[in-house]
């Protein structure tokens, strides 16, 4: 089970790492599970607590000025 | 734009200062379209516009930078060795008190998806670096959380018991 857990927070962790990373990797680990002193399974807790702020504010309504200045550049591009 | 108003938040830990920030990337972005190259990286184009922009915006208001940055750690000041376990509430109170730089690895790798190289271009450092930034953030968060091992691997577990499916 902690396992699964892990491989699926390394997965994500990864996700956003280009596979040219791995080749890259001078130490040969995946991106992400360097050896830091952390435990995977501390890693992991870290790792979903630092993306569970983060994505509180991303999955946010955009707000209505900035939606609007969107339009406007786009709108202003098409002239 | 979700994920750029996470960064923006991040770096300047107020909401609104977070949206005057993209209003103004967003305007940079668009006046200089033509230095953006196709087929390169859109994301990681915005996020550094974003990001040099919160800076060299700071190096000339610092004093004000260092009020704001109080005021919003203070008003999220609480003591996560009191609770028994780690809320959203403690762990943001703990990632505001991290050195910027550590941050902003963290995040940048962690949340908002790009890999250590992309994270070194829109930092303008060596991948090295950024990497030893994520590193000694977690580091940093878990002592300042007092994290055990045990308390992780519970909730790892709690997780599993949760998620399968």
């Amino acid at each position: 089970m902690d396992r699964d857990s892990n491989k699926k927070d390394r997965r994500r962790n990864m996700a956003g790492a280009d596979k040219m990373d791995q080749a890259r990797n001078t130490s040969g680990n995946p991106p992400g599970t360097e050896s830091d002193g952390l435990s995977p399974s501390l890693q992991a807790h870290i790792g979903r607590h630092v993306r569970a702020v983060f994505d509180e504010v991303a999955r946010e309504p955009i707000p209505e000025h900035l939606l609007r200045l969107l339009k406007d550049l786009e709108r202003s591009g098409d002239k | 734009m979700g994920s750029l108003r996470a960064f923006a938040v991040s770096l300047c830990g107020d909401k609104e200062r977070a949206d005057d920030l993209v209003q103004e990337t967003l305007f940079k972005a668009w006046n200089h379209l033509d230095s953006f190259k196709e087929g390169t990286n859109l994301k990681a184009w915005l996020f550094t516009i974003l990001r040099n922009t919160y800076f060299s915006e700071r190096r000339k208001r610092r004093r004000e930078v260092e009020d704001a940055d109080g005021t919003y750690a203070g008003r999220l000041a609480t003591h996560p060795e009191q609770h028994g376990h780690m809320d959203m509430q403690d762990f943001r109170a703990v990632l505001v008190r991290l050195p910027d730089d550590q941050r902003e690895a963290l995040i940048l790798v962690g949340a908002a998806g790009f890999s250590y190289e992309e994270a070194a271009e829109i930092c303008g450092c060596a991948v090295g670096t950024i990497k030893s930034r994520v590193n000694r953030a977690r580091n940093r968060l878990a002592d300042m959380l007092g994290l055990s091992e045990f308390e992780a691997v519970q909730a790892n577990e709690t997780l599993g018991i949760i998620k399968t499916a």
